[in-house]
């Protein structure tokens, strides 16, 4: 459905995308992750037409994205990173609006503002100026700006920055329901458990590069252990730090060891081990691997620094 | 065509949001006009207090008694006759302390009418004005009508005088004689021409201009000269008013087409800054994301901003009519001709101070540059007749110049619209060529 082929993008002397390909199937929730300035917002604005690679082709639907193919962005829905409303309307009148762009009109349009503002139960606030609205309901309603004109592309640039737990569930359970119904969704965030929860496809992306891509399970198998075995440091533990590297890797966090077992390690014997030593159950967390340890493994830098 | 439509309904609806701007937008355009004609007199109804102007009368002439009497009914003038002396007394000028009184700012100008500002032998009348060159523009305005008030109340005394210098010269009989004898080749030369009375009605010949003096040192000469080329402009300025002279407001009238560009050029600033501040906005992003091309969202900007001025000149003149008796009502349509066509420059302007400007401050700037020379070269503030030539020439390069061309046109010479198409072309030539440098710059700067 969205294909990008060797796509270079510069502003001046910074490289904000490096010969980055990508493809995203029909009825795919695409997840791409990287940390500030990654070139998260540059890809969304080349997906939407706003702005032109470099060197590289880029299709949707199989048709090229130009200046000229109005049609093509008809099908686009894109929720930018910024907060784009007009403070001094409504709900409602943001979105008649909005839906107007799209050529919605009358009860037509009418009838996917009611749907739009249902989903992301801003239904009651319709009639309150935009800037009388919290952080997280503005985001709420950019979101649903972008989909009245039920796109078969959503671009979403990280479309739930402050907003709560509760507020952020609604709005993934509702992207999940228009990914279900066959919306093709790319969505772009720095929260690894955003992309971990929503996402079937994830592209790891940093300084313009895609350092990694494929489902979580691909991903978390492109690291050489599986699980981080994490033990508090204590007076049984210290004294058996070193008869535990025989398993794999020990790592000092804080007031932790951390053991990454090697790939042929038997969890068995490790737990053997963790008996025969007289280790309390309490003081050990088994956690699986997550996508913060693939970008740690292949960048060298953690994604918060 | 549909998708500006869209958009400029997308613009009214943002716009009709903003209560204070929608109040201003019509507001604004009173309270220029009503500002402009209070300055510029051009109120038929309200009047000035006058110019204050020290006055000392030493001759005892009858003539001199008239001008006395003549100055103190006009409005334009105030006259001061005394001041306090260092014990707070109010004393009467004498030719000396009325010099100091201009000297220390007290009163722009001082006119004094010395003992012998007329004699019987004198041919003209002799009259002394003091000024402060400070005031240098004031100054030319307030000789002007000085000069324009005493030319036009002394020509009797000037035939007088002719009259009798020809009678002392010829001897009574002798000047009956040569009247007649002018009289008779006047009406050989010119059949028709008729006489009131026995009065002799000729040109200046003769005309001392009195005596006038700057106190700081100003050319006494050029003062001389203008009061030479009074005369004829007194021929002139009448000959004017036989074109205008139905016309219930002239002054207004004349100006109300100055005060409604120089207006709407600050309007044109505004135009830029909703442009620049639209594009910095997110919302933009998603008029961009949306199926419109760049050439719809700066169209419907277009229309919009056109729109905007065309109703803000059309109450600046329902104003001019309701204030200042400016008639618009007679020649409705073409004037509105002239006012979309204006907008739609004016506007025009406006996108070309955006698509060269990147920021806000950027865009005043340019914005200053554009309305002040064009103002200024068009004729907004003075007529471009009185400017050089060359800048008369830089004058047709103004849009300002164009459209007040059209305004007078219409409003002052009721000028039929097959009259008025070359202005209008003019203008949406003006119109055409600055959107086409916008245009080009937009496309080429890739900021839109
Ligand atoms: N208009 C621009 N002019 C110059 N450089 C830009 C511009 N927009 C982005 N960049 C640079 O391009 C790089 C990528 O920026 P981009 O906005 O795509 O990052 P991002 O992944 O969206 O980051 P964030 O998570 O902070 O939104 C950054 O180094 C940024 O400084
Ligand atoms: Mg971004």
């Amino acid at each position: 459905m969205i294909s990008l082929t060797n796509v270079t993008k510069r502003y001046a002397a910074i490289t904000a995308l490096d010969d980055v390909s990508l493809e995203v199937s029909r009825g795919e929730l695409y997840g791409l992750l990287g940390p500030n300035g990654a070139g998260k917002t540059t890809l969304m604005s080349l997906l939407v037409g706003h702005k032109h690679p470099d060197a590289g082709t880029i299709t949707i639907g199989g048709v090229p994205m130009t200046s000229r193919n109005l049609d093509l962005r008809g099908e686009i829905g894109y929720v930018p990173q910024q907060i784009a409303l007009y403070d001094e309307l409504n709900a409602q009148e943001n979105l008649s609006i909005f839906g107007s762009y799209y050529s919605l009109s009358g009860s037509l349009l009418r009838a996917r503002i009611d749907e739009a503002l249902e989903a992301v139960q801003l239904g009651d606030r319709r009639k309150d100026k935009v800037k009388a609205y919290s952080g997280g309901m503005k985001r709420r309603l950019n979101l649903a700006a972008a989909l009245l004109h039920h796109p078969k592309v959503l671009l979403c640039d990280e479309p739930t920055v402050g907003v709560d737990p509760q507020s952020r569930n609604a709005i993934f359970d509702f992207l999940e329901s228009l990914n279900a119904a066959g919306m093709t969704v790319v969505y772009t965030t720095h929260y690894m458990e955003e992309v971990e929860r929503l996402c079937s496809r994830i592209g790891i992306i940093d300084h313009g590069r895609m350092i990694a891509e494929g489902t979580l399970n691909e991903l978390l198998r492109l690291l050489p252990y599986e699980e981080t075995i994490s033990m508090r440091r204590n007076d049984a533990t210290e004294a058996n730090r070193s008869a535990f590297e025989r398993f794999g890797v020990i790592r000092e966090v804080n007031d932790a060891f951390e053991l990454r077992p090697g790939k042929n390690v038997k969890m068995s014997d490790v737990i053997a081990a963790v008996e025969d030593w007289g280790i309390e159950y309490a003081d050990i967390e088994w956690r699986k691997p997550t996508l913060e340890a693939v970008f740690l493994y292949k960048t060298g830098r953690s994604m918060r620094d | 065509m549909k998708k500006i439509l869209i958009l400029l309904r997308a613009h009214l609806t943002v716009f009709a949001a903003d209560r204070v701007a929608v109040l201003l937008t019509f507001v604004i355009p009173v309270i220029m006009i009503s500002l402009f004609g209070a300055i510029f007199g051009g109120s038929g109804r309200s009047q000035s207090s006058g110019i204050p102007l020290a006055f000392l009368n030493l001759s005892d002439a009858p003539v001199s008694r008239s001008i006395e009497g003549i100055l103190d009914t006009l409005r334009t003038f105030r006259l001061i006759r005394t001041m306090k002396d260092e014990n707070g007394k109010q004393v009467v000028f004498d030719t000396s302390s009325i010099q100091e009184f201009v000297k220390s700012g007290d009163a722009p100008a001082a006119l004094v009418i010395p003992a012998d500002a007329y004699t019987d032998t004198s041919i003209g009348f002799k009259i002394c004005f003091y000024y402060d060159p400070r005031n240098e523009i004031e100054m030319q305005i307030v000789q002007g009508m000085l000069q324009k008030t005493i030319m036009e109340q002394i020509p009797q005394v000037f035939m007088e005088s002719l009259n009798r210098r020809a009678k002392k010269a010829l001897g009574p009989e002798l000047s009956t004689a040569f009247n007649a004898d002018i009289r008779k080749s006047v009406r050989q030369y010119f059949p028709g021409t008729t006489f009131d009375a026995d009065t002799v009605r000729d040109g200046t010949g003769g005309m001392k201009p009195g005596d006038t003096s700057a106190l700081a040192g100003a050319d006494s000469s050029s003062v001389a000269n203008g009061m030479g080329k009074m005369f004829r402009e007194i021929v002139d300025f009448r000959s004017t008013q036989l074109v205008g002279a139905e016309i219930a407001n002239p002054n207004a009238t004349r100006s109300v087409g100055g005060w409604a560009m120089m207006f709407l050029l600050f309007t044109l600033s505004g135009v830029a800054n909703a442009l620049i501040d639209e594009r910095r906005n997110a919302v933009f992003m998603r008029m961009l994301a949306a199926p419109f091309s760049r050439a719809h969202i700066l169209a419907s900007r277009y229309v919009f901003g056109t729109v905007l001025g065309t109703i803000q000149l059309v109450v600046m003149f329902i104003m001019g009519m309701l204030l200042f008796n400016v008639d618009i009502l007679s020649n409705a349509g073409n004037l509105l001709l002239v006012i979309i066509l204006s907008a739609a420059a004016a506007t025009g302007f406006g996108m070309l101070i955006a698509a060269f400007s990147r920021t806000m401050a950027q865009a005043s700037a340019l914005g200053m540059l554009l309305i002040l020379a064009m103002s200024a070269v068009g004729g907004a503030w003075f007529p471009t007749s009185i400017m050089p030539p060359y800048i008369q020439v830089l004058s047709k390069f103004s849009l300002v110049y164009w459209s007040i061309s059209g305004f007078l046109s219409v409003l002052w010479a009721g000028a039929t619209f097959v009259e008025i198409l070359p202005i209008l072309g003019v203008l949406t030539g003006i119109a055409a060529v600055v959107i086409g440098v916008s245009l080009w710059k937009f496309s080429r700067t890739n900021i839109l």
